[in-house]
């Protein structure tokens, strides 16, 4: 006797029909997502890792948004700091003017009220805001860094402190993003307030401009070096920037290679399915549809 | 001694046979869609032969019975199976919820509440002074919050559910099992009396697939075609007619219900069926995703208000915490978190008590890269969780493709041995109607002989 087949072909047709169905839905939903994990399960290992990737590239965003603020900060303080180096020079050559010894009290006298506008502007300067805070007031910045004050020995206060603030560039890296003013203004090596409160007193009483006129020249200096901090600020801003873009592109090649699908391969495969499922169906229609014995028989 | 009257009752014999044997071919082709249907073949028997000296006569032909074509092997082998099937199929329709809640492919899940929370306080790095910026700090703390709010609730809802269908399928269980205990008795009736109880065998059949589809059995013969059915673990379901109800009592811990065998706390011991499947995720798999969201809610809340109050806030007074206190003994944690400042001034993000210092906010951020959670950043910690989820859904579906591969299988066998062939069937009731043919034949010759005899000597 031979060997007996299961005569009940449907179960097994429906079977294979439902089967094709399942990898047709499974490319579909690659087709529609691009993706080839759409759920925990189709890649466990995958989805741990997106975690991760997706974690480290929204660090890189906000470093790149961190950036970006910070080099507004900079940019104003660097154009402040121009204008004190500018204001400086101003003074220099007002002093030098006032220590020619042909002058009349009275021209010295125009010329130390000229020198104490200078002073004015000067405090003017130190109080720059930035987004509403004094960038020169150290973190007490919701107050003015400077105000004038004849009592002081330099002819002004300091409101700020000498705390800076530091912001994360990138993983580990951190930059300060301020100068406190004291250090700016009131350097022990070069006072730029003291020397022009200095000037003005030499200039109304006559004696001691030489010796103001080589204090400012050592103000000039001191606030000069101090600019350097945002020039080269901004350079260290871009190389992190240009830093974090590639690490970004790269992040995103990442995740590509975690859960994205070759859509080339998937639609080859949605097509190959779909012939399958004709063939499939083709094959029911003759196979359910096929004549028994019972047929034959004479009636 | 061959007679007439002998002949004709062969043949009498012959006709009954043969119309019993068409009867059987009926039936079989009666039932060919009925599920479960075992197909029968007519068994012929030839009749004790009477012995003359020399001489053996035979004495035709009788319908021994309608032979039922079975394996008792397969059947259990294909309940093997569909508790399998029962179980994955359970398994993954409840962690298909489960893991939907944290489908990271598609952007769901914690990842990114937690990466905003940490960016918010690095934004606010850059102007800690800047009341907008406190405002989105405390915005996304409290989506984090939320966040874990809601998973933590779904897990819940979803844990519930199940509860109901634990019940559930404990009634469809005591339902089967009543009526395999009354098959069983009636079928060991049956057998005692004699009689074929395959019919009955083969709703018992049916059943006890069902029952294996709902939970892991074992199944033990015993006599009179009786059978006996427990659970994997050996718990009594089915002796002879006697059934044995599960039942269910709420768990006062848990408040979940716990299956009882005769007195006996069996919830852990289920294996098998969708009962067992069910079980696994409400027992293991949600309490354990739910104990990782608690303890990543309480290291986060934990960390950043213990950073918090060693900083200061906008109006150079102490931090005060940002997050609620995580109840001792973190479970509830995910469930209760929320933000307990609304006032952004509040947001320590100053380390020396000016509100235009970042120390602490800059410290408040790097809790995203400290190993608070179970010696892991939370982002890591996060996604052990995921791939935990991830692996057991996955594990879960190859295994039910393979089970469900080897059922198919199963099911082919047993239609190769069982099912009824419309061919076979065809050729079977024309051989059985051409023998009826003849034998008909014969007695009308018979009865033109018996004529001729007793006609004999007459002119």
């Amino acid at each position: 006797m031979s060997i007996r087949v299961d005569p009940n072909l449907s179960s097994e047709l429906i079977a294979g029909l439902d089967l094709n169905q399942q990898s047709v839905n499974v490319d579909l939903e690659e087709l529609s997502t691009g993706k080839d994990v759409n759920s925990l399960g189709d890649n466990p290992s995958a989805a741990a890792s997106l975690v991760g990737n997706q974690t480290q590239s929204a660090q890189v965003d906000q470093f790149l948004s961190n950036i970006s603020s910070v080099q507004g900060l900079l940019q104003v303080g660097d154009s402040t700091m121009s204008s004190v180096v500018n204001l400086m020079s101003q003074a220099i050559s007002l002093g030098v003017e006032g220590a020619n010894g042909t002058l009349s009290a009275s021209d010295r006298q125009s010329i130390a009220s000229q020198m104490s506008g200078i002073m004015q502007q000067m405090v003017g300067l130190a109080n720059t805001t930035y987004q509403g805070n004094y960038i020169f007031a150290g973190t007490n910045d919701q107050t003015p860094a400077f105000t004038l004050d004849a009592s002081a020995p330099d002819g002004v206060t300091y409101n700020g402190n000498t705390d800076v603030n530091n912001v994360q560039l990138s993983t580990g890296q951190t930059m300060a993003v301020n100068v406190p003013g004291s250090q700016i203004f009131q350097n022990s090596s070069g006072d730029v307030f003291g020397a022009l409160n200095q000037m003005i007193t030499a200039l109304q009483s006559g004696t001691g401009v030489a010796a103001a006129n080589t204090a400012l020249e050592n103000a000039f200096n001191a606030v000069n070096s101090q600019r350097v901090f945002y020039g080269n600020g901004g350079a260290e801003l871009d190389t992190a920037q240009s830093f974090l873009n590639q690490e970004n592109v790269e992040l995103t090649q990442q995740q590509t290679d975690l859960v994205g699908a070759d859509m080339g391969a998937v639609a080859s495969d949605y097509s190959q399915a779909q012939v399958q499922q004709q063939a499939l169906l083709a094959a029911s229609g003759k196979i359910l549809g096929q004549p028994t014995l019972f047929d034959y028989l004479p009636t | 001694m061959g007679t007439l009257s002998g002949a004709m009752s062969i043949i009498v014999g012959s006709l009954d046979a043969d119309q019993g044997a068409i009867s059987v071919t009926t039936n079989n082709l009666a039932n060919a869609n009925t599920p479960g249907y075992d197909r029968q073949i007519a068994q012929f028997n030839e009749n004790t032969p009477i012995v003359e000296g020399n001489l053996v006569f035979g004495t035709g032909v009788t319908l021994e019975q309608a032979q039922t074509v079975r394996s008792n092997v397969l059947q259990l082998q294909l309940n093997q199976e569909t508790q399998q099937t029962g179980q994955l199929g359970s398994f993954l329709s409840g962690m298909d919820q489960v893991q939907s809640l944290f489908n990271e492919t598609s952007g769901t899940g914690l990842q990114t509440p937690l990466s905003a929370f940490f960016s918010s306080l690095q934004q606010l790095s850059t102007n800690p002074s800047d009341s907008s910026l406190r405002t989105g700090v405390i915005t996304a703390a409290q989506n984090l919050a939320t966040a874990f709010n809601q998973s933590s609730s779904a897990l819940t809802t979803q844990q519930s559910n199940l509860n109901l269908s634990v019940q559930q399928s404990v009634s469809q269980i005591n339902s089967l099992t009543g009526q395999v205990a009354q098959l069983n008795n009636q079928i060991s009736g049956m057998t005692k009396d004699g009689e074929d109880p395959s019919a009955l065998v083969e709703q018992r059949d049916s059943a006890l697939n069902s029952l294996s589809n709902l939970i892991g059995t074992s199944v033990i013969s015993g006599d009179d075609g009786n059978i006996t059915v427990t659970t994997g673990n050996g718990s009594p379901l089915i002796v002879g007619d006697q059934s044995y109800a599960l039942e269910t009592q709420t768990n006062a811990a848990t408040g979940m219900q716990d299956v009882y065998s005769q007195g006996q706390d069996i919830t852990s011991q289920i294996s098998g069926g969708q009962l067992g499947g069910q079980i696994q995720v409400r027992d293991q798999q949600i309490p354990s995703v739910l104990n990782q969201l608690d303890t990543l809610a309480s290291s986060i809340s934990n960390a950043v208000n213990a950073q918090s109050e060693a900083g200061y806030d906008a109006n150079g007074n102490p931090g005060t915490a940002l997050f609620s206190t995580p109840p001792a003994g973190v479970t509830g944690s995910a469930a209760s978190m929320s933000v307990v400042i609304s006032d952004p001034s509040l947001v320590a993000a100053s380390s020396d008590g000016t509100s235009g210092s970042n120390g602490n906010a800059n410290a408040l951020a790097a809790i995203a890269n400290q190993p608070i959670a179970d010696g892991e950043t939370p982002a890591d910690y996060y996604s052990g969780t995921v791939f935990q989820i991830g692996n057991a859904v996955s594990n879960a579906t190859a295994e039910q493709t393979a089970a469900q591969q080897v059922t198919q299988q199963l099911q082919n066998q047993i239609g190769a041995l069982s099912g009824v062939s419309l061919d076979e069937e065809a050729a079977n009731l024309t051989q059985f109607e051409q023998a009826y043919d003849a034998s008909a034949r014969v007695v009308t010759m018979i009865s033109d002989m018996m004529t001729e005899a007793i006609n004999l000597g007459q002119d």
